[in-house]
């Protein structure tokens, strides 16, 4: 009937009960803001760095000291090493995809000339057997060509219930019969496999800066759940506004 | 003290109803879904994995993933139905125009496993008897 005979809606808004209440909403919408600012630094951030040629071998003593994390630098960089294959170092990983096929890996323990040591992926076989039977006639190149990667994840005794399959380079040291404690925290795939193996399919690592589109999303939700923060305010003001103007015979308990 | 819903909105009140309990259902299903998949994930480490190399179903180390990772999955699936749930609460909210600490209450629904089963139900009757109670005290003034 008479919807003006309220206060109007700066009127209300003015109140300290609302003043305090948009600078909740105000701080609320901040802080979505920087979770999506943040969910945007990520959506760079995982997505693979542009690198120049990682084609080219270069010596690994040039690019990586033992002891020292993988960079994202030296990742999947084609490298050169010189040193010894030790004998009887071997490990077998089960569970490793070769285009598309199930096998096994023979690992080896190299010390290179400046003294370190480097677990070396030699080559794929489709059985254990065969993985095995390579360790005998197995020699390196010198110098040996292989790409360098980062050591994986172990394996959890729970889970794989004892099948070794990660490259993980502390469980091969705990492996190594002979450890002489400076160790490349990666490994390398050998380019040219040992004789008996099959080559290990390591393709170079992704050149293409490409968006990660799942925190691009999640960064527009943010900016969406920032902005409905402060149109909540504004609707609880006008809440009170209606409510105010009304005839008292509209109202009804909550 | 709040305001009587407006009779333009009553219809309007039943169609959102029915898309809320839909949704109460299905985002109360993948927030099951959802608890399962964060004790494998956090407590044994491991995320669910389709059509990988373990077989069509298999718990796998997340590192180790080639096929579809049914946990992030079922994560970005849960956060799209809440946001349907909140566009039902919200909806209500305005229609039915209850208190803002009710739709607050009733948006725990999507987080809090086994409310939504409740709210369900009790959300309906809820809405059914506040909307009865402002058609036994009718407008002043305004053309019902």
């Amino acid at each position: 009937m008479n919807e003006s005979s309220g206060p109007g809606f700066w009127a209300v808004a003015r109140r300290p009960r609302w003043i305090g209440a948009l600078l909740l909403a105000l701080a609320i919408a901040a802080g979505f803001s920087a979770l999506g600012q943040w969910q945007l630094a990520r959506s760079v951030a995982s997505a693979p760095v542009a690198r120049a040629d990682t084609e080219t071998p270069i010596a690994l003593t040039s690019l990586a000291e033992p002891g020292k994390t993988v960079t994202d630098t030296q990742l999947g960089r084609m490298v050169t090493v010189t040193g010894t294959l030790v004998d009887g170092d071997f490990v077998v990983l089960s569970n490793r995809l070769n285009a598309g096929a199930t096998g096994f890996w023979l690992v080896g323990h190299v010390v290179t000339d400046g003294g370190a040591e480097l677990a070396v992926a030699l080559g794929w076989a489709p059985t254990r057997a065969q993985a095995a039977a390579a360790e005998g006639s197995a020699t390196i190149a010198s110098p040996l060509i292989g790409r360098y990667l980062p050591s994986e994840a172990p394996d959890q005794p729970d889970v794989d219930k004892g099948v070794q399959s990660a490259a993980s380079v502390p469980a091969f040291i705990n492996q190594w019969a002979h450890f002489g404690g400076s160790v490349y925290t990666g490994y390398l795939v050998a380019a040219t496999p040992a004789t008996g193996l099959e080559a290990i399919d390591s393709p170079a690592p992704s050149q293409e800066v490409s968006l990660n589109w799942l925190n691009v999303f999640y960064a527009a939700e943010w900016a969406i759940f920032a902005g409905f923060a402060i149109y909540l305010w504004y609707r609880l003001v006008k809440d009170v506004v209606e409510k105010e103007g009304e005839p008292v015979e509209r109202r009804m308990e909550a | 003290m709040s305001l009587a819903p407006r009779p333009a909105d009553v219809s309007r009140v039943r169609n959102v109803l029915r898309v809320f309990r839909v949704s109460a259902i299905v985002t109360g299903v993948f927030l099951l879904l959802l608890c399962a998949m964060m004790v494998l994930r956090y407590g044994f480490l491991v995320d669910i994995e389709l059509n990988g190399p373990y077989g069509f179903l298999a718990l796998t180390p997340r590192s180790r993933i080639t096929g579809i990772d049914l946990s992030t999955a079922i994560l970005i699936v849960h956060g799209w139905l809440y946001v349907v749930y909140l566009g039902c609460d919200f909806l209500l909210w305005r229609f039915v125009r209850f208190s803002f600490g009710r739709f607050l209450f009733f948006a725990l629904g999507g987080i809090v496993p086994f409310l939504s089963f409740y709210f369900e139900f009790r959300i309906p009757a809820y809405v059914t008897a506040r909307l009865a109670q402002a058609e036994v005290t009718p407008p002043v003034g305004v053309a019902a």
